[in-house]
């Protein structure tokens, strides 16, 4: 079966539709604290962002809705002829409604027990912002909503692969998307995750798969999951095998901003690595999105035949994806 | 879209997916192994025992901070022992943990896959696992430690709280890893994850599949239900015209599903079948079902179409059955209509175990299998004044069947619904 990208969307701090360096980062307060550490931040109030408040629907829902809901339209507007019906939705995250699941813990723990927000509780749920974007675009596809680290991108590009191949959906939208809050860079930091340079982002990314019409004439050739590890020698060594299974006369893309992505690349100097620049922050998963858009679009610009993207997890596997043209 | 679009009656045939793209015929999808650690019992057979005698789980939540919710009641689990692990090495683990690595370790035993030292014999498997809140126990400890500006013991709850750490720590307990799928579809995901492990079996993506779910309680999640006022004040009456609210609960369970050749080639023994799985999102509203039961109609639907049977011949049906007032009425509506002219049994489990979330629909899948392997129905516990579009298909105490078809049904927030159907071997 060949599956090919038909289209993409993405919504970033560089703004709809578009992927670029991060620049004149804010600054963002860590919480309870003077300390500052750069963020490249969605523009809330684009008016892209804000069409969809006229929503019913959405009047409540988090700004992570927002970005999923943009970047699936985008994704879907070069292809009015779709059936939607038939269209099959399976988003990756790392942190989900993390604003909302904050603010309703917040209120629990300061006002008590029984004053908890009942309108907000449903929306710190994983699946709600991926209902919001069947119900606001008239999907009817098998829906499923999917968290892990950044490699859990690579599992929702397989779970789309077996909706496709089964015939369970004609078309298959594959969405990324986090939120941000000051919280994340307390976890960060605690956690040893946060670079100093590297400003922490949020956004979405979309690409829209399908096993029956030509779109971008770039094909999805391969998906490489689950290469676990549980420290950082691990780590390594599941990176090693993960590009074992990528034939070497496929270049890969230097993906990835995380504590690894170095000594990963010096794993394999016999590669041919694309070095390509930084894209838009580090948001987990939407940033496993933005860089397969990348590498799509790098596909089409270098004209090269294929080109393989390894997503580093942080925290509990690596995966990779094979495109070709 | 609103759900009248989506879901009226002509289009009701489109949703069900036309025959499968695959030229070949698909594998069978066989169960090898089961396990589950829930509020009434430790395992499979201590729980489905309870539940044969009509004991609820219900009692004082005392795990969790509870004090100064409307109802301060649940179906707490007691937490089985992990042999040959230190109280150190256990105390280091999320509660989340501690409920799905022994509900994993029997499902690998049941099916032949675990060594004599506790780990699992394959090297490499795949696992499809489901859950809504994972350790959100660490997740809300490391907000009071930056509230409380104590900076000492966060990486350690961090470490702990997001769900893909739970998979490492049953990957490292009991040896194994590989591709997992973590699905997150409200309370329908337990079913899901099994579906979606079928799945990747019959399109020949996997050959051998840990799938179910997990999830344990939490202060969040406890306080959110407590907020939207559907936590039961007295007895979980489902399919009741009094009913008042769910049972919070906890728990994990586990099937092994397997090729059915290759289970064959390795003289595995076969327990059923993985026969048919349905899903659709409701899309009308977030945690209010379609009064209709419509997107419940056709994902039952796909999975009879799917598992290549008529209604008629499903001999029992495990519900969602929450017992809230809008949930049952959506689903007894739906199974009215599908079953109008079939004598399929209904309960719902969760009466007595407890509504335990992302394990809801892997906890039910493996009380259907057990009913389709033993013939005793589980009975339908605190019913008084039964809803009448399912009146008399409620299982009483005691009943026996020969079933050779099951229906699994669960529905979540934000209108994940998902339907399987499973066959004795």
């Amino acid at each position: 079966m060949i599956i090919e990208v038909l289209s993409t969307g993405s919504v970033s701090s560089s703004g709809m539709g578009l992927l670029g360096v991060p620049e004149n980062c804010a600054q963002m307060a860590f919480p309870g604290s003077s300390a500052l550490h750069p963020v490249a931040l969605v523009d809330q109030k684009h008016p892209e962002l804000l069409k969809w408040s006229k929503e019913p629907r959405l009047r409540r829902a988090s700004s992570l809705s927002y970005f999923l809901i943009e970047a699936a339209h985008q994704a879907l507007a070069p292809c009015p002829q779709i059936d939607r019906s038939r269209v099959g939705v399976v988003s990756a995250f790392f942190l989900g409604c993390v604003d909302y699941s904050i603010k309703f813990y917040r209120q629990i723990t300061n006002e008590g027990r029984r004053f908890g927000s009942p309108i907000l509780f449903p929306e710190t749920v994983f699946n709600t912002p991926v209902s919001h974007v069947v119900a606001t675009l008239g999907l009817g596809g098998p829906v499923y909503s999917q968290i892990g680290d950044k490699s859990c991108w690579v599992s929702a590009l397989r779970t789309a692969e077996c909706w496709l191949r089964n015939g369970s959906a004609d078309h298959v939208i594959v969405l990324a998307a986090e939120e941000f809050d000051p919280h994340v860079l307390s976890a960060l930091q605690a956690s040893r995750l946060l670079k100093k340079d590297l400003p922490i982002a949020d956004g979405a990314g979309a690409v829209l798969l399908s096993a029956k019409e030509v779109g971008t004439g770039v094909k999805l050739a391969g998906v490489h999951d689950g290469y676990c590890f549980a420290n950082k020698s691990q780590a390594l060594q599941a990176a090693s095998a993960c590009l074992s299974e990528i034939p070497l006369s496929v270049p890969v893309l230097s993906s990835g901003n995380g504590w690894n992505a170095n000594q990963i690349r010096s794993m394999g100097p016999q590669r041919e690595w694309l070095f390509d620049k930084k894209l838009n922050g580090e948001a987990f998963t939407a940033s496993a999105a933005w860089e397969t858009i990348r590498g799509i679009q790098l596909l089409q610009e270098l004209n090269l035949p294929h080109l393989a993207i390894p997503h580093w997890g942080m925290t509990q596997q690596h995966g990779c994806i094979h495109l070709t043209r | 879209m609103r759900d009248g679009l989506l879901f009226s009656n002509e289009e009701m045939s489109c949703q069900i997916p036309a025959s499968k793209s695959m030229s070949e015929p698909a594998a069978r999808v066989a169960i090898t192994g089961y396990g589950c650690v829930t509020a009434l019992g430790m395992d499979a057979s201590s729980s489905w025992d309870a539940l044969l005698q009509r004991k609820s789980a219900r009692g004082p939540v005392t795990e969790i901070s509870v004090e100064g919710c409307r109802v301060t009641e649940g179906a707490q689990a007691r937490l089985p022992d992990l042999p040959g692990y230190s109280q150190k090495q256990i105390s280091k683990l999320s509660r989340a943990s501690r409920l799905l690595i022994p509900a994993a370790r029997e499902a690998l035993g049941q099916a032949g896959l675990l060594e004599t030292n506790g780990m699992c014999a394959l090297a490499r498997m795949e696992s499809s696992i489901s859950t809504t809140a994972s350790g959100m126990e660490m997740g809300e400890g490391f907000l009071q430690s930056v509230w409380n500006n104590q900076p000492r013991g966060q990486a350690s709850l961090l470490a702990r709280y997001q769900a893909q750490q739970q998979i490492g720590d049953l990957h490292r307990i009991l040896g194994f890893s590989g591709p997992c799928t973590l699905i997150a579809n409200a309370c329908a995901s337990g079913s899901n994850s099994i579906g979606h492990a079928a799945d990747l079996i019959r399109c020949g993506m996997a050959d051998v599949i840990l799938a179910g779910g997990y999830d344990a309680l939490c202060e969040l999640v406890f306080c959110g239900f407590d907020s939207l006022l559907t936590l039961a004040p007295e007895a979980c009456r489902p399919f009741d015209r009094g009913r008042n609210g769910l049972m919070l609960g906890e728990g994990a369970a586990f099937l092994i599903l397997e090729k059915e050749a290759r289970a064959q080639a390795r003289g595995a023994g076969i327990y059923g079948f993985v026969a048919g799985y349905g899903h659709t999102t409701d899309t009308g509203h977030l945690t209010l079902p379609n009064q209709k039961g419509l997107p419940i109609e056709v994902a039952v639907r796909q999975a009879l179409k799917a598992a290549d049977i008529e209604p008629d011949e499903i001999g029992y049906i495990n519900a969602h059955g929450t017992a809230t007032p809008y949930n049952d009425t959506a689903e007894a509506r739906a199974y009215s209509r599908i079953f109008s002219n079939s004598p399929a049994r209904l309960s719902s489990t969760k009466a007595a175990i407890g509504h335990t979330l992302g394990a809801a629909g892997s906890i039910e899948a493996v009380l259907s299998l057990l009913a389709l392997q033993n013939g005793e129905l589980p009975p339908q516990i605190n019913v008084r004044d039964p809803e009448p579009d399912v009146a008399d298909r409620l299982v009483k105490i005691g009943e026996k069947s020969k079933l050779d078809y099951a229906l699994n049904v669960n529905l979540g927030f934000g209108g994940s619904t998902a339907a399987l159907v499973l066959s004795r071997s």
